[in-house]
């Protein structure tokens, strides 16, 4: 077995006998098959409101729940992708990289054949196919659950998209995880690796799209696509400059894309774009980590 | 009042099914600077920690200065110092705020005099303004002994105190104890691994072994029981080894 | 007492000179600041779209029958509350978990518990502490909150508003706090602090987001962007008349929220800023009947917190090794 591969293996192994990780991808995995109950509950009770409403008559819309696609009871996901995908996905990181410095084996490492960058590529390699397995098993749920709830098993275009969303969820993961080594790497304490990350995904998730779009916190964690940002007056500068960077509302964009939301409208291409870059970025970082920064001295 | 500082009866700490401490009975005269010896693992730090309350005995009885470690916590913690062999501050408070923060959770009604003397105890005169961040090893362990003397105690537990310091370090730390048990009359209770230290600071030892006490005399005895030996350390390792002349 | 009061003082003092606290609270500031500047501009976006739209419609010699857009100051203030409810609440965890982790971690613990401290003047000296630290930051908050409304919202306050921004400060003191002591007892429980850290970040996600968006979610009104029943075309009134036949459906979700400690701050917190239509612009007698039950709750959290806190900071299971 190369060094490499041996590195790849050993992150698999410490990464799955860790047992917070392990906490927050139960409540992860479990919520991921709740999703499509909470969505047909939410349904059912649409549907007999406006038959209600439509009985005394009170509208003569159409039920703008008359045909919702099976893929409608994923959308609950997209969010728990967004909150405890994202947070499981820091944390990994996080201890990803504090347990050499805990354990100071660092110096250990280091004086192997590995380079810093391979041994560091290897981490994320570990990492990416241990969450792979994760959304593998969480996407697996998840048609088991829809099939549950609809009384028959999606089509094949519709697992498809499925499949893709999960597969962009892994990209958008692995940039948390990224993030979450970075700073595991170069923080100075457990405390403050895991303070920085979180503090950079609040601000990714909560207070870019508010700057951008005047959207409040809480709203953006319905799963309903938001009505079109109001570009006028500061927004529309505000808009262009923050929605880019506005990293889970291009994932949530693209999610709404893949699972056929009505709402949603354009293309993937552009969210596809900055998820990718960021990831490209996060990696970048994370493998361009010197020798000195790793063997940095923790201070608790 | 007795006359003993540390007297132990039995005593005895398990951690689940590992026996830590076993039976220990131990006799500590005040005045006395006592050197607890033994191998890594001996049982050392537990007995330092249960005499310092930080840890309950499983069984037996130990007291010092007269109080019962359980029954008469509070009063042993009036009587004692400590100094942990990694000793740690808050690095955002200047060495006499910290001081002051001890000071006053030990009941020093003044705290700023008996920092002067403690500092100046311990050679440290004219650090007190200076941040915990910027001291070096050396410099922490002064700093240590000066928060555990803050309140005059009767008995002084120092938990390896040489353990990192440089032999100009090594010199200057003795040089306190010695003056803190001769001019303020403190026992000193002191575990550690450097023989040759305990020559020159000690006046008597004990050797734990696996948890039990193996031996205990004053340093003139013992160097003098064992003419066969060179130094104390061979005596340590004859003793260790089970093969007492 | 004396050591409680040591206690807690030293803990202020290391706590100010925290960089990554004073970071924090700075950053909690400007996010809120920010809300709030988003809110007036957003404000001021609506108000010159109708001032446009007036033009237009005078232009081409149609009446005026839409109403100007309504200023009320304090639900200016939704946004910045609802970086409280999430992002203060998370800042309390990690700084309930840092009151812990430094003692254990420097190992400070030792030279504290070798003092004669009666038994919870440990804890009781940080959760003195930490209530002390929320309540100068809570303070500081809603005051550059309120600059904030008066200069760039340019928003007329009122005597009862200023009233009601004092009542909503302190229902923020009580959550703030409930958090820092929650992480404190899970911190002080477990054995490597950074396991409590995780176990209360777990807590906070639960808490703060997933049942709050759980019962979000459930609601039949978000189901549709701009709500179920606006785009029916159903008014208020019907549509009270309608959710009337599905009150078992809505007390089970109202349940689920109030599971959540987060929806009983953000309650009452709301209907006194007037936010919820509901209470807005009503008398403080009749926002209290109306939310009293919530804050009582907030008050039972903290004081379950405060209890945990002072439970678990004490000698034997801070310093318990095996």
């Amino acid at each position: 077995m190369s060094p490499w591969a041996a590195a790849v293996g050993h992150e698999l192994r410490s990464a799955g006998r860790e047992r917070l990780p392990q906490l927050l991808l139960m409540i992860f995995i479990g919520m991921s098959a709740a999703s499509a109950f909470i969505g047909s509950a939410a349904k059912a009770t649409v549907t007999e409101v406006y038959n209600s409403a439509a009985g005394q008559g009170l509208t003569n819309a159409a039920n703008p729940f008359g045909n919702v696609p099976p893929l409608y009871y994923a959308r609950n996901t997209v969010i728990y992708i967004l909150l405890i995908g994202a947070l499981l996905a820091i944390v990994i990181g996080v201890q990803s990289a504090m347990r050499d410095r805990r354990a100071r084996t660092i110096d250990l490492v280091l004086t192997r054949l590995l380079s810093p960058a391979g041994y560091l590529g290897a981490k994320m390699t570990g990492i990416g196919l241990g969450l792979l397995a994760v959304l593998g098993a969480s996407a697996l749920i998840s048609v088991v659950c829809i099939s549950a709830v609809t009384g028959s098993i999606p089509a094949p275009d519709q697992l498809l998209r499925l499949l893709a969303l999960f597969g962009v969820a892994w990209l958008f993961l692995l940039f948390f995880v990224a993030l979450g080594t970075l700073s595991g790497l170069h923080a100075s304490s457990y405390t403050t690796a895991l303070l920085v990350p979180i503090v950079i995904w609040s601000v990714i998730i909560f207070v870019l799209p508010l700057l951008g779009t005047a959207a409040h916190p809480v709203s953006l964690l319905n799963p309903v696509t938001p009505p079109a940002a109001p570009l006028t007056g500061i927004f529309a500068l505000t808009g262009s400059l923050t929605g880019p960077l506005s990293l889970g509302e291009q994932f949530k964009h693209v999610a709404a894309i893949l699972l056929k939301d009505p709402q949603a409208t354009g293309t993937m291409t552009g969210g596809i774009t900055v998820i990718l870059a960021f990831l490209a970025a996060g990696i970048s970082a994370v493998v361009l980590t010197g020798r000195t920064s790793m063997r940095k001295e923790l201070h608790d | 009042m007795t006359d003993m500082a540390i007297e132990t009866s039995a005593l005895a700490k398990t951690y689940g099914s590992k026996q830590a401490l076993e039976a220990l009975s131990l006799e500590v005269p005040r005045g006395e600077i006592f050197g607890l010896l033994g191998h890594n693992g001996a049982g050392k730090t537990t007995t330092v920690n249960i005499l310092t309350t930080l840890l309950p005995a499983s069984s037996g009885t130990a007291r010092i200065a007269g109080h019962d470690v359980t029954t008469g916590a509070d009063r042993v913690r009036r009587s004692i110092g400590y100094l942990p062999e990694n000793v740690h501050f808050y690095d955002n408070l200047t060495l006499t705020e910290n001081l002051t923060f001890f000071a006053r959770l030990s009941g020093v009604p003044d705290p700023a005099a008996r920092i002067a003397a403690a500092l100046e105890a311990v050679d440290f005169t004219g650090h007190g303004q200076e941040k915990m961040s910027s001291f070096s090893k050396g410099m922490r362990q002064r700093a240590g002994i000066a928060q555990a003397i803050l309140h005059e105690p009767a008995v002084l537990f120092l938990d390896e105190p040489t353990s990192g310091l440089d032999p100009q370090g090594v010199a200057k730390l003795r040089e306190i104890i010695i003056s803190l048990n001769q001019s303020l009359g403190m026992t000193v209770f002191m575990n550690t691994h450097l023989l040759a230290e305990v020559t020159k600071t000690c006046t008597s030892i004990g050797i734990l072994s696996s948890g039990r006490l193996i031996y205990q005399n004053s340093v003139a005895a013992t160097l003098g029981a064992f003419p066969d030996q060179a130094s104390l350390e061979d005596i340590y390792l004859h003793i260790e080894a089970g093969t007492p002349s | 007492m004396t050591s409680l009061i040591t206690l807690c003082g030293k803990e202020l003092r290391d706590l100010s000179r925290n960089r990554s606290v004073r970071l924090l609270i700075l950053f909690l500031a400007v996010v809120v600041v920010l809300s709030v500047l988003v809110a007036a501009a957003d404000f001021r976006t609506k108000t010159a779209d109708y001032t446009s739209y007036l033009a237009a419609l005078k232009a081409s010699g149609g009446a005026v029958n839409a109403p100007p857009p309504d200023l009320f100051p304090l639900q200016m203030l939704r946004a910045g509350m609802e970086y409280l409810e999430i992002v203060g609440s998370l800042f309390a965890v990690i700084l309930g978990y840092g009151l812990i982790a430094k003692e254990k971690n420097n190992g400070t613990l030792e030279l504290l518990f070798t003092r004669p401290l009666a038994r919870h003047s440990f804890a009781a000296g940080k959760i003195l502490a930490a209530l002390i630290i929320w309540t100068a930051v809570t303070a500081a908050l809603f005051a550059v909150i309120t600059a904030a409304l008066l200069i760039a919202g340019n928003a007329p306050l009122t005597g009862t508003d200023f009233i009601r921004l004092i009542i909503a400060a302190g229902h923020t003191i009580i959550y703030l706090t409930l958090w820092s002591l929650a992480a404190l007892a899970l911190a002080a429980l477990t054995r490597a602090p950074a396991t409590g850290l995780v176990l209360a970040l777990v807590l906070w996600l639960v808490v703060v987001l997933v049942i709050p968006q759980i019962g979000d979610t459930m609601d039949p009104d978000n189901q549709i962007p701009g709500g179920l029943f606006a785009s029916l075309q159903i008014d208020k009134a019907h549509e009270h008349a309608v959710m009337a036949n599905f009150t078992g459906y809505e007390t089970s979700r109202d349940l689920i929220e109030q599971a959540s400690l987060t929806k009983q701050y953000e309650r009452p917190l709301f209907a006194w800023l007037g936010i919820k239509d509901q209470y807005n612009q009503q008398s403080p007698a009749f926002v209290w009947a109306g939310t009293f039950n919530h804050t009582l709750w907030l008050l039972a959290g903290f004081a379950a917190a405060a209890a945990a806190a002072l439970l678990a900071g004490t000698r034997d299971k801070l310093l318990r090794k095996a």
